[in-house]
């Protein structure tokens, strides 16, 4: 049944009585140095809740994406109702049946939750390009009331609640009925991340009631949740689909290590080389940090030559986190202190002078300037070194840029090279040679520092750490995996909506087990 | 281990694309020569006498004005803005350099290119602050400015008596057989080229062209670069008002603003881009150059003036669709 993990994959719960509503086949997708789908084969059955975990980067969106048509994969059939489809856009997939309930809502606040519902397909409602509000109000009803909603079709979309807005998506989702004669498949990509409890149960009232009229993927990462709505569980990890499991049977620790991994990775991260941290006193420090609606009251420390790890799911608050510290966003309430001094950024400008480097997660963006040359990209953030006064001198900039060059095995034909075109390791490590090359940064944010990387520019990452913790540098990680965070930190601290959940410390040889983080994460 | 073979691949495939990049860019670089070079010989071949000391000295001066104002606006545009007011600007100068050149002497020459850098950074400081696009903070400003000079002057124009001979040594300087005001402001091109390539923070105006967040990120202060770029426009459009005064003998609140097209023109077509990040000050020579000699040698052969301000409009647009990078415009989108 599933090809890409035999041992794993038990017999499917309910043998083949009925035919698949949504079969992927042999699904592989690839970016640019990664890839994101490898050989993934599911179904989804009629009247089913089919629930879909794991970590950031397994590969959940990538497939809800060639699910509804944004992305075409490299390999691999999607068969609905047993025939075979190609998606050329995402209308395509709402006529085969599939209705997306996006992570971000998508409806348009200023208009009726009708229009909203109706969007794309409100055709037969026009006469001569004008709506014919009744009829337009009646489909909206039509297709409120197969999810039992009490929402008025007619009400606007900003005077809802955020947990109505979700049920009005849900409508929308369903309405691709209408152009399609067959049950639909409604897809809800992390749909509880935002909700508060009340609002849950109301959702999983609605799912139960959804399951009447079509078939349900819920993906989330609250595993609780989804072993409590689903009938059969798929487990995703780095591109594969690793596991399906039966909810009923199934222990809620199998699935967290069917999701973080059970192999053993301490060589990949460098373990061995990892070095205790000097009893020094903290180079930075926040003391109740708060920014409204993103974190509260955050206290941090980090010692130089420590490695602080931020473990969190999205919306957990350590992105705002880091790039507060870095100046780049603002913050409300709280002190950010810098080697004994308190300082307050208002924008980079300041951090990079007191001795902070980040390496964003917008590496294109953000982190490379794209069009400029490796020098001009490594000379970016401080170029005093290699200056005498307001002048730069060649022969100190070319001697600087070849030693960072070479220490970080960057490859590039020249150092006039534009920097676009190094690939994404690369670029990556140009980013840490502009810090690295400057001699005030004593504080290193990495955000994902290994998003997209390959393994081999990875492992150059990981050892690069470990040395810049012999160097006495303070690092706060954000990392791409649990096992990474875990691995590569002197301590993890665990944030959770907005708030540090728990810490722990993982001293070489004594890490903390990626389960027992991820009780506090979710 | 899929992974690295698809970037094996991938970087494989990148490599024609950086020569067909860097051979559009030499193209963008060279192209504006040869138009210039073929220019020259297509008006000396209807005009012999083009190439008379004279009329060579004629088309230097006319050169000057364009070149300067060309030079500071070549830094909001490497920095992807544009100053829509440095002409305005120009002819607010010449108002106020008639008028206090009784009072001050040469020092009303140095006041008033102060007071215009002044006025240039504060363009750059409101559109940093407010972030608001240049375009219309400086068009809100070429209105202001034209009228501040209509209210000081009575909408007329200040004639310069006596106090003339403080500047007349601008206008009838000649240095080698070429007037001053050429001198100073290719002198100027070369130079400002200098310390772009060794100044340390010398590229940092091509660098938010290119990359604003990038820079931002790595704590570079975007809002001062702003800010210097218009105060720097604002200059250049100080010493543009001081070389027209000079050869005009009086000041008026709409003397320059027919630079304004010209300007832009020469810019589009020395290859600066218009959406910021490459070209410089030597590019910005080339074009005015071209801009010059296509004035002059309309002029040689017969066209009508009024047919100049089309010639100049065609040209921005024709330039621009040449030089664009569309590469990178996708990308940053």
């Amino acid at each position: 049944m599933n090809t890409s993990a035999s041992d794993d994959v038990s017999e499917p719960v309910n043998a083949e009585i009925e035919q698949p509503l949504l079969r992927v086949e042999n699904l592989t997708k690839r970016f640019p140095g990664v890839v994101a789908l490898d050989d993934v084969t599911m179904e989804v059955r009629p009247h089913e809740v089919v629930g879909l975990i794991g970590e950031n980067g397994a590969g959940k969106s990538t497939l809800l994406n060639i699910l509804s048509g944004l992305y075409a994969q490299d390999s691999g059939t999607l068969k609905v109702n047993g025939m075979q489809v190609t998606f050329k856009g995402p209308r395509d997939a709402a006529q085969a049946g599939i209705g997306m309930v996006h992570q971000e809502q998508s409806l348009i606040n200023a208009v009726s939750v009708a229009e909203n519902i109706l969007l794309g397909i409100e055709a037969q409602s026009l006469t001569a390009g004008w709506y014919r509000w009744s009829s337009l109000n009646t489909r909206a009803q039509e297709q409120l009331d197969k999810i039992g909603s009490k929402i008025s079709p007619t009400a606007l979309v900003n005077t809802l609640t955020f947990a109505e807005k979700q049920m009005v998506e849900v409508a929308k989702a369903l309405a691709v009925e209408e152009e399609y004669a067959g049950q639909p498949v409604i897809v809800l990509d992390e749909p509880t991340s935002v909700l508060e409890s009340d609002d849950l149960e109301t959702l999983f009232a609605e799912i139960d009631r959804l399951r009447k009229v079509a078939s349900i993927v819920f993906v989330s990462h609250r595993l609780d949740e989804v072993l409590r709505v689903s009938d059969r569980v798929y487990v995703m990890k780095d591109g594969r689909c690793v596991a399906e499991r039966d909810p009923k049977t199934v222990h809620i620790d199998d699935l967290y290590r069917l999701m973080v991994g059970k192999e053993s990775s301490g060589q990949f991260y460098r373990e061995d080389s990892q070095v205790a941290v000097r009893d020094a006193a903290p180079v930075l420090v926040t003391k109740g940090l708060t920014k409204e609606g993103c974190f509260v009251d955050v206290d941090l420390e980090v010692r130089p030559g420590e490695v602080l790890g931020i473990a969190g799911v999205q919306g957990s608050g350590r992105e705002e986190l880091s790039r507060v510290l870095f100046g780049a966003d603002s913050y409300d309430a709280g002190q950010i202190w810098l080697s004994g001094k308190r300082k307050r950024f208002s924008s980079p400008f300041g951090a990079v002078r007191a001795g902070i480097g980040y390496v964003p997660i917008e590496r294109r963006i953000e982190g490379v300037a794209q069009g400029m040359s490796v020098r001009e990209n490594v000379l970016l953030a401080d170029c005093r070194a290699v200056s005498r006064g307001p002048f730069l001198v060649p022969r100190l900039v070319n001697e600087m840029v070849h030693e960072w060059v070479s220490k970080l095995n960057i490859k590039t034909p020249n150092l006039d090279a534009d920097v676009v075109n190094l690939s994404g390791g690369n670029q990556q490590k140009v980013i840490l040679a502009k810090w690295l090359s400057s001699p005030r940064v004593k504080v290193l944010i990495l955000d994902h520092p290994t998003r997209g990387l390959d393994v081999g520019a990875k492992e150059d990452v990981y050892s690069l750490i470990r040395e810049l913790c012999e160097r006495d540098m303070a690092i706060i990680l954000l990392g791409d995996t649990l096992e990474e965070v875990i691995s590569l930190s002197h301590r993890v601290v665990v944030m959770r909506d907005g708030s540090i959940s728990a810490s722990f410390e993982a001293a070489p040889g004594s890490k903390p087990m990626p389960v027992d983080l991820i009780k506090w994460m979710v | 281990m899929d992974g690295v073979t698809s970037m094996t691949e991938m970087t494989a495939m990148k490599s024609p694309d950086t020569t067909s990049r860097t051979w559009g860019s030499r193209l963008v670089a060279v192209l504006p020569l040869i138009v210039l070079v073929v220019l020259l010989a297509v008006v000396t071949m209807r005009q012999p006498s083009f190439l008379d000391i004279r009329s060579l000295q004629s088309l230097s001066i006319s050169l000057a004005p364009i070149l300067l104002l060309g030079i500071g606006q070549t830094f909001v545009v490497l920095t992807g803005g544009i100053d829509l007011s440095n002409a305005a600007l120009t002819s607010l100068g010449t108002v106020l350099l008639a008028m206090w050149l009784p009072h001050f002497g040469f020092g009303a020459a140095v006041l008033m290119i102060g007071s215009l850098t002044f006025l240039g950074f504060l363009s750059g400081w409101v559109s940093a602050t407010a972030q608001i696009p240049t375009f219309i903070v400086t068009l809100g400003a070429m209105g202001l400015w034209g009228g501040v000079g209509m209210v000081l002057t009575g909408a007329s124009t200040v004639q310069i008596g006596d106090s003339y001979k403080a500047i007349a040594w601008v206008r009838d300087t000649l240095i080698l057989q070429v007037p001053m005001p050429a001198v100073i402001s290719v002198c100027l091109v070369f130079l400002v080229a200098a310390l772009m390539s060794t100044l340390s923070s010398g590229r940092k105006f091509h660098a938010i062209g290119l990359a604003e967040q990038a820079v931002l990120m790595s704590g570079g202060s975007t809002f001062r670069l702003r800010c210097a770029a218009f105060a720097l426009s604002g200059l250049f459009a100080g010493l543009a008002a001081l070389v027209l005064t000079a050869s005009q003998f009086s000041g008026a609140p709409h003397l320059a603003d027919s630079l304004l097209l010209p300007v832009i023109a020469a810019i589009v077509v020395g290859g600066t881009a218009i959406t910021g990040g490459s070209g410089g000050p030597i590019r910005t020579l080339v074009g005015a150059s071209i801009v010059v000699v296509l004035r002059v040698g309309m002029n040689a052969v017969g066209v009508d003036t009024a047919y100049e301000q089309i010639v100049y409009g065609a040209v921005i647009i024709l330039a621009v669709a040449v030089t664009i990078d569309r590469a990178r415009i996708r990308v940053v989108k």
